[in-house]
């Protein structure tokens, strides 16, 4: 780990922590950012890229560490904070308001012309146009900008950060929902920033991009900064590599369970399309394996299982669970057809928090629990049998069955949405991102239950961010990228290396591997 | 020197701990009121007025008054109830019960329909009203609070032309004695029929699955949906049995008053908003239930009443009825909010 810090550097980062939970997202990461750079930043998931461009814009306070702007110490404990500084931040979902046109987004919050005490509206304006112009805007500025173009908006958004007076843009994904031409261009500009003295940060998980753009490289991992190096220094090989890490352990995993006579899949997509999320995915599910789905955040992983549970709806294609179709417009034919998912947004899209846990893990399943299947009546008996089950078998540790779920633990909770699909029906079983926000202990737990799961027949669909987590667990993972299917690897081909390479585009990964 | 510096911060941090036990106190005495402030406030009104006007409060008869007046507003305030156990509103019960207490009038003393089939046909009207409301709100996803406001309006214009003066002539005598009846243990029938309403829609709420469903579609709606609940429909039911609670309550306030009178029922829209958010205040953090409703439906008649026996200025009434819609929707909200601050580790081991 070679670290140049150079104390003439504009804005100068030492030593920032920041702690959620137990968890440290950043330890002590020293960063120089010169004025007029583009600054590339990457890392897998959760390696610190987010939550160090969080602190800067003031979102999230810091635990400690300080930032240096031409050697004196600023405080940013607001977003306010932090736009008085000059930085600027576009992120994915650009804040923007929809029915304000062009100028006025521009405008708000930036400071205004004044003459004797009032907004010079005229003035402020034509300051807002002209930074408009200065990246080459060509359509009407007085358009609401809910009628603007993906690519449209992130001008109308740079144009905001010029008219901030910003010295410091940092953007996130943004060629995420962009086109190459529009890339392009928006590239062009990034440039032309530069060369007017703007600092980038560029954060991308397209390693190309961060390449051709970025005069330096900063590359993150488990919260810390791995090295930070000029261009030149870097391919996307060694770029990888170094987002990987070197010290790859290999644990020691089951045999690959798929039996040459499971020619019928429990579960399969066939060519199944969502807008611009999802696109032509076909791929197998069988009896009693753990399929792994890798990739970047942004990849499409979500949003498939969620097409797949009916949570979401497809444009085209269509899904089986055993050689039956099944509509997969609604979550009620899903899991009519034995598919269950425990979504990845367990606080708001799985658990009623402030309900008990008995409620929360019987709610899949309420008609199978009425005293007499043709009586709307609930038996307590059965209701009471099935929590305490689940509770045993999932070792789900709670005070009792009438505790708010809300207060268990990340790894509880988890647990008694996996809870949810323990039912003689269920034939494939979805988990996104099942050990997010899960303490150590818990989470081998849940890889046990997961197991066990598999071994009873049932088709585990496992999405995880940690490459990691598919290495152990999984028989198959099928990688995705850019909402199609990068990859596959099976059995002992699985690797962690593989997983990030395919996720990150990298064409020769088969040949790397291989020898 | 140094000795110094630590003094000051083992200063400091004894100083914090105090701050926090203080704090931890006020959270919880907020949360006491909050949760018992309602059963508090009940038994401090009985009280207050008993010792006011012991001679006329403190008699049997009036507190069969104040039963009797309860019974018509607990029932549509229990069908609130279940739109707001959904997490929704539904502003059209008020009108809805004019209009049913108009539209039944009328079947019987325009059209000659025997009561029976009155009461099952207004019935149905309400229903109706209900599942409107409900399909605004779930498939054309119109706001709640417009829909049913609109749709009340509507209902409000309509008893016009039902009945531009009050109905007097030609009202069954059978369908005035209902109210007035006592058909068991000399206790009015609009009691029993308020006790019938109440623990139907208490069973349908707590041992039903579609009632365990309504609390989940309220509890977290997206969870409801991914467990596979259909979540319109559910509402849809809701909003239904919020319209059939009104229909009834507009039956027997027509019965009580012996005419079909325009705007008769609208007061109780504001009574049972009332008296809902009371009860969600009532012995849990903010969660709409039944046995919450009707402590919530005492209060308000009991302070009405009460009110009236000690000669208050009839601003009072009012005055009272806005407050206590404040005040009930602010516990309920406080409550709320602090059972969400307190550890919860610290409720069950310290």
């Amino acid at each position: 780990m070679v670290l140049t810090l150079d104390e003439t550097a504009w804005l100068k980062i030492r030593g920032m922590n920041k702690h959620f939970g137990g968890v440290s997202a950043l330890k002590g990461v020293d960063l120089d950012i010169h004025s007029g750079e583009v600054h590339g930043l990457v890392g897998a998931n959760g390696a610190g890229k987010s939550t160090l461009i969080r602190c800067l814009a003031g979102v999230i306070i810091a635990d400690g560490g300080e930032v240096q702007i031409g050697g004196e110490t600023k405080t940013i404990d607001s977003p306010r904070d932090s736009a008085d500084l000059g930085f600027a931040f576009i992120h994915q979902e650009l804040n923007l308001i929809p029915q304000f046109n062009s100028l006025q987004n521009i405008l708000l919050g930036a400071p205004k012309v004044k003459r004797a005490g009032f907004v010079d509206w005229k003035a402020s304006r034509r300051m807002a146009a002209a930074a408009a112009q200065r990246i080459g805007v060509d359509f009407n500025l007085e358009r609401p900008v809910r009628e603007l173009s993906v690519a449209e908006r992130w001008l109308v958004m740079i144009a905001k950060a010029l008219a901030h007076e910003a010295t410091l843009i940092a953007m996130d994904e943004p060629t995420a929902s962009l086109s190459v031409k529009e890339s392009e261009r928006l590239f062009k500009i990034i440039n032309d920033l530069a060369e007017d003295g703007v600092a980038i940060l560029y954060v991308s998980h397209r390693l190309e991009e961060v390449l051709d753009l970025s005069s330096r490289i900063t590359v993150f991992r488990d919260g810390m900064v791995v090295e930070t190096a000029p261009r030149e220094r870097w391919d996307k090989k060694s770029l990888v590599n170094c987002i990987v890490g070197y010290e790859i352990q290999t644990e020691s995993r089951p045999v690959y369970r798929l039996r040459s006579d499971d020619q019928f899949p429990v579960f399969e997509a066939k060519n199944v399309s969502r807008a611009s999320a999802v696109s032509d995915v076909s791929l197998k599910v069988f009896s009693g394996e753990i399929l792994g789905l890798g990739g970047v955040v942004g990849s499409g992983r979500s949003e498939f299982v969620r097409l797949a549970f009916g949570a979401d709806q497809i444009d085209s294609g269509s899904f089986e669970v055993q050689g039956r179709p099944y509509r997969a417009k609604s979550v009620q034919d899903a899991i009519k057809s034995g598919i269950g998912l425990v979504p990845e947004e367990r606080r708001s899209e799985g658990l009623l928090l402030d309900k008990s846990v008995m409620f929360n893990m019987n709610i899949t399943v309420l008609r199978s629990l009425r005293s007499v299947a043709a009586l709307p009546f609930m038996s307590e008996k059965l209701k009471k049998e099935r929590a305490n089950t689940i509770i045993e078998k999932l070792s789900i540790k709670t005070n009792s069955l009438s505790t708010p779920v809300g207060s268990l633990s990340g790894g509880n909770q988890q647990k008694v949405l996996i809870g949810h699909w323990l039912t003689p029906g269920i034939k494939v079983l979805f988990l996104d991102e099942p050990t997010k926000g899960v303490d150590v202990g818990a989470r081998e737990e849940i890889y046990r239950e997961i197991r066990d799961l598999a071994a009873t027949g049932v088709g585990i669909v496992l999405v995880s961010s940690e490459s990691e987590e598919l290495v152990k667990l999984c028989d198959r993972v099928i990688v995705l990228r850019q909402g199609s299917i990068a990859g596959e690897l099976i059995g002992d081909g699985i690797s962690e290396g593989r997983i990030i390479e395919m996720g990150f585009g990298i064409v020769d990964a088969d040949q790397r591997s291989e020898s | 020197m140094t000795s110094n510096v630590v003094d000051t911060t083992s200063h400091l941090r004894a100083e914090e701990a105090r701050l926090a036990r203080r704090h931890r106190i006020v959270t919880r005495l907020l949360l006491f009121v909050a949760r018992y402030g309602t059963l508090i406030l009940l038994a401090g009104m009985i009280v207050f007025f008993g010792v006011k006007a012991p001679s006329f409060f403190l008699t049997v008869s009036n507190f069969e008054n104040v039963l009797n007046s309860a019974s018509l507003v607990a029932i549509v305030a229990a069908g609130l109830t279940l739109t707001l156990v959904v997490g929704e509103f539904d502003l059209s019960v008020g009108y809805s019960t004019s209009f049913s207490g108009v539209v039944v009038v009328c079947f019987m003393s325009y059209y000659n329909i025997p009561l029976v089939f009155s009461l099952i046909l207004v019935m149905i009207c309400g229903t109706g009203v209900g599942v409107v409301n409900g399909l605004l709100v779930t498939k054309v996803r119109i706001n709640a609070v417009i829909a049913t406001l609109g749709v009340g309006t509507i209902l409000g214009g309509l008893e016009y032309i039902f009945a531009p003066t009050p109905i007097v002539n030609g009202i069954p005598a059978s369908f005035t004695k209902i109210s007035l009846g006592r058909a068991f243990l000399t206790v009015p029938n609009p009691v029993w029929v308020m006790c019938f309403v109440l623990i139907i829609l208490w069973i349908v709420l707590n041992k039903t699955d579609l009632g365990l469903r309504m609390q989940a579609v309220g509890g977290n709606i997206e969870a409801a949906r991914l467990a596979g609940i259909r979540v319109d429909r559910v509402k849809l039911f809701a909003f239904a049995a919020a319209g059939a609670c009104a229909a009834l309550t507009g039956f027997l306030l027509s019965s009580l008053l012996g005419s079909g009178t325009i705007g008769a029922g609208d007061g109780y829209l504001l009574q049972a908003f009332a008296a809902v958010f009371l009860g969600s205040a009532t012995l849990r953090n903010g969660e709409f239930h039944i046995f919450g409703t009707l402590v919530g439906v005492l209060i308000i008649c009991l302070g009405f009443n009460g009110l009236s026996i000690i000669n208050a200025p009839t601003a009072a009434q009012p005055i009272f009825e806005g407050i206590s819609l404040v005040l009930a929707v602010g516990l309920s909200t406080v409550a709320q909010r602090y059972a969400n601050t307190i550890p919860v580790g610290s409720q069950s081991k310290k």
